[in-house]
Order: structure tokens, then sequence, then C-alpha cells
């Protein structure tokens, strides 16, 4: 396997591109901003169908981990009907661990996701529109809204949005710090005042969502790229990076590299080049171990898994994990993979809303059974105990979250056994448990 | 209708409904926690899983893809679905635990999870033995624990209002709590707090678990988390026999079944009727139970002498027949059976005196258009329909100042207690009164008192407020020998537990009193009238066959859910009310 991102060493950055204060309204307008909408709203070429049109055609697929096409996902939304009201929700509760790009379009390029908001919202005939970001970010909401303000005050939100029929509101709510609030269900239950539990799909948001209406859900990642795909073409976006997952990526590198922060290249990016010449190498010259390659609940690739691995959602697959946020954890030789499991486990475990029995009652146990081997209390009929609480708890519940407390621990265990097996008392007998041990 | 295949069994299936109760409504056991019929299922607890297929649709002729046999081809889904939120299809094929290894493992799985921060202590909790949980551990659960660490702590013992205690290390987290506040009784008093793990219903701040039905939560609760404060640690389940039968309180005559133990009455719970009270008893119902207990006259007493049953019901027909009719005043009873009060308007009807009148027991603004009415009395209706009419305080107490009453026959009520007419009232009147209670306001004045049974001692009809007509099955004995009752008793107390904890022949909690059905055929035949009849149900009968109000309304229509009565018109206004 080789890069997809052909040449990256030219690429120019057009989510965060090199301009200073562009968060401001005034420089966002001089280098285009705006444009897109514009055109969208004033020419003949654009209606709301060529505009979910066009980002289907361009293969924009989500941001947020799941990687469903955009356009196709718009689609899903009834017809408009006047009578029922209709809500578009940028999802920016930003926080599987390892993950941090969101924040950075948040803060150097907040009008483009306002744009990408409006001409979604266009495409699907929305009158309100949601921002929902984590509490944490309170100094983004902060930023937000002001500039938000601003994009009132000239007409790019609000009323008759530059003089054309078409009116949305910007919502900006701010979310109270659970990590389950960015799983869409229950960001939809958090935004209504509710408990944040997810809901059972289906109905899926496009049927039924916030408050029972028709609702799509994007990634702020997602939402910025429509503007740009609308003034530069489909063509243009799907021609950068991986054809699968085509567009650029902004790569959230962090860990024991020289240089750790969001990165702006195509999709399919090779692995071993985000680290060794986007991140600047290895801190301190040591050797890589393992990579989590989008976020901390996809499976973890050994240092020798990624050879010629690239960035994008096959090349992933085929290697054994998943391309998910495209937040990239690195660690080199020195980690304790028993203690990254266990720091990881701990935070499913804390995050576990407590809706389903597996995963309220199965990511407290893992996060126990980790943290006993790492204390060097554990047994070597731990790991098979871990594996099969991992069947146990994946695919059982109403939401992701087993799934994703439960990856991490059956791929650490397994492509790490050996530092498992050696921070374990020496088992005397066989070390297989069954099912019901007393 | 939708056809369905369950473990290879093929069944119609009524459209529209959920997996798990076209399942249920089939016998076909699945085991869950939060699913309740009455309320939306939030497929939380994961026990419900099952294997769920459909038939191949071919995407060109959209019509289904047969095998080389000519069976269809059935897709399973990838993962296990929760059968209390799917719904049936035509086509579906279900694989449940009967016949899915998978399946088996997922419950099994699903309640080790559910146990490892349980805090097991069965031997303690109120609601072992009747517990869900409990129940379906030992069907399908593990036979141990891998769990190795400290359970999780959580409050125990927390008052949420004045009837309900909350133990929060027992509870599951089926939300079945919360969503009833939220979904049947409206009133939002119950949420879910903490996160994960450490889950459990708490009151949101400053409000209190007070409202009317609250103790329906401990009714659903699939685990001992919610008690009840009044009964908790009182007895265990398996100490006590259950008999359905229907409450006391109030017009609505709501379904429960009384929890006796050794002939006291210890709990009442509710008992499912879709037709009355669906699935919930309010808390008034619940725990208005002391008064079968407590301050019961022993024997009958003839001005205030002890005398036996004989003799009372002689001196009370001597009373009855030493008098002009027209000067006796018969009062029935809205608290009485249907029955009773029939044997008692016969008796008035022989001896010349007017069809007798009842004591209204109205609290205005006590309803709520549930299951709590403004009537306090369960069997008005009865009454009504018997012809009696509401007794007016104000003609009663001028006829008894103006000397017309000589006799006035109280059947099971109180008219001084109940503020109809004074102490005073009654001077120089014969009094012939039966009553539950020593407590009785009426009792110094009586010429005859005969104790009578109470609901749950005595076998009869009572009509609610809609017209339903049900039956009231003995829960305890009364003293001395009553064949009817014995084989009542026999019948409808269900060994649901099959140990003999419950003493029902403890003399001690016997109370010396008679029904009306064998009172006022005692006192009848001593003046004159055969009123003899092979107990309740041939009294039915006979009302059945020939009063139009109660037509069709024998015992065995009316079964275990009652019968609903057509609705007959207002009859002429009573004399004595106009």
């Amino acid at each position: 396997m080789a890069s997809k991102a052909g040449d990256w060493r030219n690429y120019e950055r057009v989510l965060l591109p090199p301009v200073k204060d562009l968060h401001r309204l005034d420089v966002f307008e001089n280098h285009g901003g705006y444009d897109a909408l514009r055109q969208a709203l004033t020419t003949e070429k654009w209606n709301p169908s060529s505009v979910t049109e066009e980002v289907k055609k361009s293969g924009l697929r989500g941001r947020g981990g799941a990687g469903f096409p955009t356009g196709l996902k718009w689609t899903f939304m009834p017809p408009a009907n006047p009578d029922i009201p209709r809500f578009i929700c940028c999802n920016a509760d930003e926080s599987e661990p390892g993950t941090f790009k969101d924040r950075q379009v948040m803060e150097y390029n907040p009008h483009r996701i306002f744009e990408g908001m409006i001409l979604a919202g266009y495409a699907m005939t929305i009158k309100t529109a949601y921002l929902y970001v984590r509490g944490e970010y309170a100094d983004w909401i902060t930023h937000m809204e002001r500039e938000l303000e601003k994009a009132y005050a000239k007409g790019y939100v609000g009323k008759n949005i530059m003089g054309s029929d078409f009116s949305m509101d910007i919502v900006i709510h701010k979310g109270a710090g659970a990590y389950i609030c960015g799983e869409e269900s229950s960001l939809m239950n958090s935004l209504e005042g509710k408990r944040a539990y997810p809901r059972i799909k289906p109905p899926f948001p496009a049927q039924k969502g916030i408050w029972n209406y028709p609702t799509t859900i994007n990634n702020v990642e997602t939402f910025a790229h429509v503007p740009l795909i609308l003034s530069r073409g489909a063509d243009w976006f799907s021609s950068i990076g991986a054809p699968s997952s085509p567009g650029p990526v902004l790569y959230g590198i962090s860990g024991h590299v020289n240089r750790p922060g969001v990165y702006e290249y195509p999709s399919g990016m090779l692995i071993s080049d985000l680290i060794d010449h986007v991140a600047g190498g290895m801190r301190g010259g040591k050797k890589l171990k393992a990579v989590v390659p989008g976020g901390s609940s996809v499976p973890v690739l050994r240092a020798d898994m990624i050879d010629g691995v690239a960035m994008d959602p096959d090349s992933l697959r085929e290697a054994g994990s998943m391309l998910g946020t495209a937040g990239m954890l690195v660690m080199d030789e020195d980690t304790d993979m028993v203690s990254f499991l266990r720091r990881i486990t701990r935070f499913y475990h804390h995050e576990s809303c407590g809706q389903c029995t597996p995963c309220r009652e199965g990511t407290g146990w893992l996060e126990n059974i980790v943290t006993r081997i790492d204390e060097g209390e554990g047994n070597m009929k731990d790991l098979d105990l871990l594996i099969d609480l991992c069947s146990q708890m994946e695919g059982r519940t109403v939401c992701a979250l087993a799934d994703a407390a439960a990856w991490p621990v059956r791929h650490t265990i397994t492509r790490f056994r050996e530092e498992f097996e050696a921070k374990c008392r020496p088992s005397l007998v066989a070390t297989h448990v069954e099912s019901a041990a007393v | 209708m939708p056809k369905i295949t369950i473990d290879n069994r093929t069944i119609e299936v009524e459209d529209g409904v959920t997996l798990l109760q076209s399942c249920l409504d089939e016998d076909l056991e699945i085991p869950h926690f939060c699913y309740h019929p009455a309320m939306t299922a939030p497929a939380n607890c994961r026990q419900c899983l099952v294997e769920v297929g459909m038939p191949r649709v071919d995407r060109e002729t959209r019509e289904r893809v047969m095998d080389e046999d000519g069976n269809p081809v059935i897709d399973f889904m990838p993962k296990l679905q929760t059968s209390c939120s799917m719904k049936v299809a035509d086509g579906m094929v279900v694989r449940s635990h009967r016949t899915s290894e998978l399946v088996k493992r997922a419950q099994k799985d699903n309640l080790e999870f559910l146990l490892i921060n349980h805090p097991l202590d069965c031997p303690i909790c109120d609601q072992a033995g009747n517990c869900p949980l409990q129940n379906q551990t030992y069907k399908y659960g593990p036979e141990g624990s891998r769990f190795e660490f400290r359970k999780v702590a959580k409050p125990k013992n927390i008052e949420l209002g004045p009837r309900v205690v909350l133990d929060g290390e027992r509870c599951i987290n089926c939300t079945r709590c919360t969503r009833f506040t939220q979904e049947i009784s409206g009133s939002h008093q119950l949420t879910i707090i903490e996160r994960g793990v450490r889950n459990y219903p708490m009151t949101p701040p400053g409000v209190v678990f007070d409202e009317p039905y609250s103790m329906n939560v401990i009714d659903i609760c699939p685990v001992g988390a919610l008690t009840s404060k009044d009964h908790r640690f009182k007895a265990r389940i398996w100490e006590m026999s259950q008999t359905p039968s229907i409450s006391t309180t109030n017009a609505k005559g709501s379904n429960c079944v009384y929890h006796v133990k050794d002939n006291l009455v210890l709990n009442i719970t509710t008992r499912t009727n879709m037709g009355v009270n669906e699935f919930w008893l309010a808390d008034e119902d619940r725990l208005d139970y002391k008064k079968f207990n407590e301050n019961r006259p022993d024997g009958p007493t003839v001005r205030g002498q002890a005398r036996d049953w004989d003799a009372a019901w002689t001196e009370a027909a001597t009373l009855l027949s030493g008098v002009d009719g027209a000067r006796i005043q018969f009062l029935g009873s809205a608290h009485a059976t249907t029955e009773d009060n029939y044997l008692l308007s016969r008796l008035a009807a022989h001896v010349g005196a007017d069809t007798p009148s009842y004591i209204p027991h109205i609290e205005e603004g006590h309803g709520d258009g549930w299951l709590r009415t403004d009537d306090r009395a369960p069997n008005s209706q009865g009454c009504e329909r018997l012809g009696f009419f509401p007794v007016d305080a104000d003609v009663l107490k001028s006829r008894l100042s103006a000397g017309e009453i000589d006799v006035l026959y109280v059947m099971e009520d109180d008219p001084v207690g109940t503020g109809v007419c004074a102490l005073s009232d009654l001077e120089g009147v014969k009094i012939i009164l039966h009553h539950y209670h020593s407590t009785n306001a009426t009792l110094p004045a009586a010429s005859v008192a005969l104790p009578a049974a109470m609901a749950v001692e005595t076998v009869g009809t009572f009509v609610n407020c809609d017209g339903h007509a049900q039956r009231l099955r003995p829960a305890k004995a009364i003293r001395g020998v009553n064949r009817t009752l014995a084989m009542e008793v026999g019948k409808s107390r269900a060994d649901l537990h099959g140990t003999p904890f419950d003493r029902w022949y403890t003399e001690s909690n016997m109370v010396d009193c008679e029904p009306g059905w064998v009172s006022i055929p005692a006192i009848a035949e001593r003046v004159g009238l055969n009123l003899s009849y092979k107990g309740p149900r041939a009294i039915m009968a006979e009302l059945s066959d020939s009063n139009p109000a109660f037509q069709g309304a024998t015992y065995d229509a009316m079964g275990e859910w009652g019968f609903r009565l057509d609705v007959v018109g207002q009859s002429e206004p009573h004399p004595q009310t106009a």
C-alpha cells in the first residue's frame, strides 16, 4: 500500500489556511468568505437539490468518526413541509480522547462552520440550526457567540439572508460535560433538556430527531467542507486524497512526537509520513511502538503493522483498525501498554451513561481488572476474562459506547499480550477461564 | 395479521405490537426487566435479546427469494435485537433462548453483568420470592460470578417520599419507576441521577415523591430497590397467602391482592384488570388495610350485653315485628355487598317498610378522574341499582324528631359517625346495627348490634362507579363455621409459594362476625320470611334474572375480571328525598 495523498508536500491548506485573524469577519470576507453562500442563494445555478447533489458528488464523508456519506445523509430528510419543523445540528461535542481538530476550526475559522451550516440548511430547507458545543469548550463558545453576532449583524445569518427569501437561525447550545452527548441521539436528548441517554435506532434522526422532528446532524469539520465544495466544485474535492474518502482531512496528532498538533492534509496520508515528516518524528529519537489512528476507541496498531498503511477507511480496515476521527495517538517504545489501557478503560467507565446493562456494568469491570493487572495483582486468567467481557459487551447496547470501550481492550491485549502477561502473576494451572467459574 | 415464526413455531400476531409482547401473549417467556406493557420500551436492560431474521426480498421484483425447497430465504440481523423494541413484521423469524445458543449465552452474560453490582442481599430483601431478578437469574443466569472486586456503593434506606423507600444498590436501572412518573402518573417526581454504574433513581431537588400513586413503583420495580415504607420487613411474601379481590376505599373498585398472614391483612398490592384499573392501584387503596384487623367487635350484643347469635337475631326480629312497618326506617349500605343490600330490601318489603336508603360517602374534590373517586364507598352503584336512594340527612332528622321512626335498621354503616344524625336524635329509637368496628359511633345507641363480615371476609358483589360488577373473595377466615365461606377461601387463596406459613386457622385473629347473607336470612326467618339461599352465588343469580339493572351479572359471568352492567335509567325519585 502506498500513500494516496498525492503531492502532499505541496498541499495548500483550505480549511485552516495560513491567514492571520481569519476568525474575524472582515478578514474572512476578504478571503472569499460567504462567497459560496452568496452564490448559492443568489445565482440561478443553485437550488436546494443541486446543493445536495454537489455534496453527494463530492464524496464527502462525515468526519465525526463513522464516515457516513454526507450528501446521502442529507437525502434521508423527508420532503419539506411548512407545518412540520425540521432541524440541522452541528455536532461540536468533540470528546473522544486524542481528538481535538474541531476545536481548531472553531477557533481559527468559525465563519466557515456557520457558512457550511447555512448552506446545509438551505439544501434541506431548515429554519433553525443548532450548534452543540461541549461544555468544556467554554472559551470557544464565547468566541463563536461573538463571531455569530457579527455574522447576524451583517445579514449572513437570520432573516432573509443576503436579501434572499431564505431565513435561518443558528443557536449555539452548550453541553454539560458528558462524552455520551457526542452520540447523536443522546445529543438530541441533551439539547431537549433531557438526560442524555442515547435513543434506540430506528427511528433515525431524519425521521424523528430533535423534538421528534426530522433532523440531520453533522460534524464541525463536515460542515466546514461544504462551502469549499460549492465554491471549488465537487470534482476538485473528490480529486483530493484517497478516492474512497476524498478531501482535506484535519489530522490531530498527539503523543510522543516532536510536533504534536492539528495538520491539514489530503486524506489517505501514510501513517509513517504523518509521524516522521508532518509531526517531526518521534520525540527523543525513540522507536515507535504503537499508533491509535483515529481516537481512543479504534483498535491500536503495533509499529510493525503500519508499514504502508494510509489514513483512509479501506487501508486502515485492511490493517486491522479504523479511521475514526483521524485523531492519531502515537506511542514510543517506553510506553507501558497496560498503563495506557488502564487510562482508556478508566475513561469509558467514567463516561458510560449507565443506560444499558452491559456497558454500565462492563466498563467498570474492565477498568477494575486492567487496574489490577497494572498494579501487578492480576492473574493470567484475567486476560481471557477481559476478552470474554468484551464479547459480552460488543453489539449488545443501544449505542456504540460499549463497542468503543471494548475494542481498545480486545485489541490492546491481543496485540500486546506479552506485555500484559509480563505484568500478571504467573499461573501454575491452565489459564483458560470458564464462563461461570465459581 | 402478520405471521411470525418463533422457535420453529409459526403464530399469527396482532399488527403493530412488539415482538416481546406477542411472545408473552403466546406464553412464550422471554426474560426481561425494563419492558412494561403500559410504558414505552427504552430497551435498556438488554435482557430480552433474541435473534431476528427477515425473509430476503428481491430488490427488483420486491418478492421473497425462495431456496431450493421453496422456503423463504431468511437473513438474520448481524446483531441480537431487543425484542421489546422490535415491532413484529410478516415473515419474521425469531430464535429465542429455546433454540439459539447465542441468545442463551447473551442472557446469561447479561445477568452476570446485572448481578456484579447488585448486593445479593436476598435473605433480607422484601422482594425475595417475588423478584424478577431472582427468578430469572435462577432460570437463565450464570451459576456463579467471576467478579472479584468491591461492589459499587450507593445510598441506601432513602425515603423518596412518605411511602416509598429506596435502596440504590439494589437498583438495576430499568427506569420503570421514572417512566411511571413521566408517562403514567405525570407527576415527574422521579428521575435518574448520577452517571454510569452509580446511577439510581431520585427525586429532583426540593421534590418529595408523594403523589397519590407513588406506591405503584414498588410493584413495577423488578428488584427490591423500591419498597413500601409501611410494609417493609413486616412479612416475607411466602409467609402470606394472596387473595385476588377488590379494594374498598373508593367507588372505582380497583382490583387488588390481599396479602394475609394468620388472618391479619398485612399488605395490599395491585392486580391487573385492563377493564378497571389496568396495572395500577392508588396509595389509599394499598394502605387501607388496618381497618380489617383493628377495632373489630367480638360477637353480637343486645343493649350492650354480649349475647349469642341466636339471641341477638331473635331480639332483632322481635323489634321488627313489634311495630308498624311504616315506622321502621331501613338504611342499606354502600359498604355492604349488593347481595346483602338485596336481602335487606326483601326484608324491608316484608315488614312493610319503605325501600331502604343508603348513606352516601361523598368527599368533594377527592376524585381525580383516574383511580380515586369523590365517592369513598365501594358499592354506591349497587345500592342505586337496587333502587336505594342516598339518605337525606335533614329529612331523616326531622322524621326522627317528629317521632315518626320507632325502629332504625342500619346495615353496615354508621349514621352518627358520618354525621347523618346525632346520638341525641336517636333517643327513644330502637336501633338494629350491623357494624364492622367497635369504634362505630352509633354503637352506644344500638339495641341489637350484629358484627358484620368485612369485604375481606365475605363473598359478594360490588358495582363500581362505571357499572362494573365485580366479585369479592374472602381473604381471611371468620370465627364460626360457614361452609360457603370455607369453600370460597379454599378456592380463592392461590397457594403461590407452597409453604404453610400462613395459618388461616389462627383463631386469635378471627373476628366473631357474620356476613349479611347469614344474619339477614336468620332475622327474616324469625319474622316469617324465607330468605334461605345457597349462598351469595344463588342470590346474585336470582338478582341477575329478576332485576334488569343486574342483568347477566352471575358469578360465572363476573369471573376474574368483572362484568360490565348495562346502563340503566334513573328510577322515580324516592318519596323521602323528594
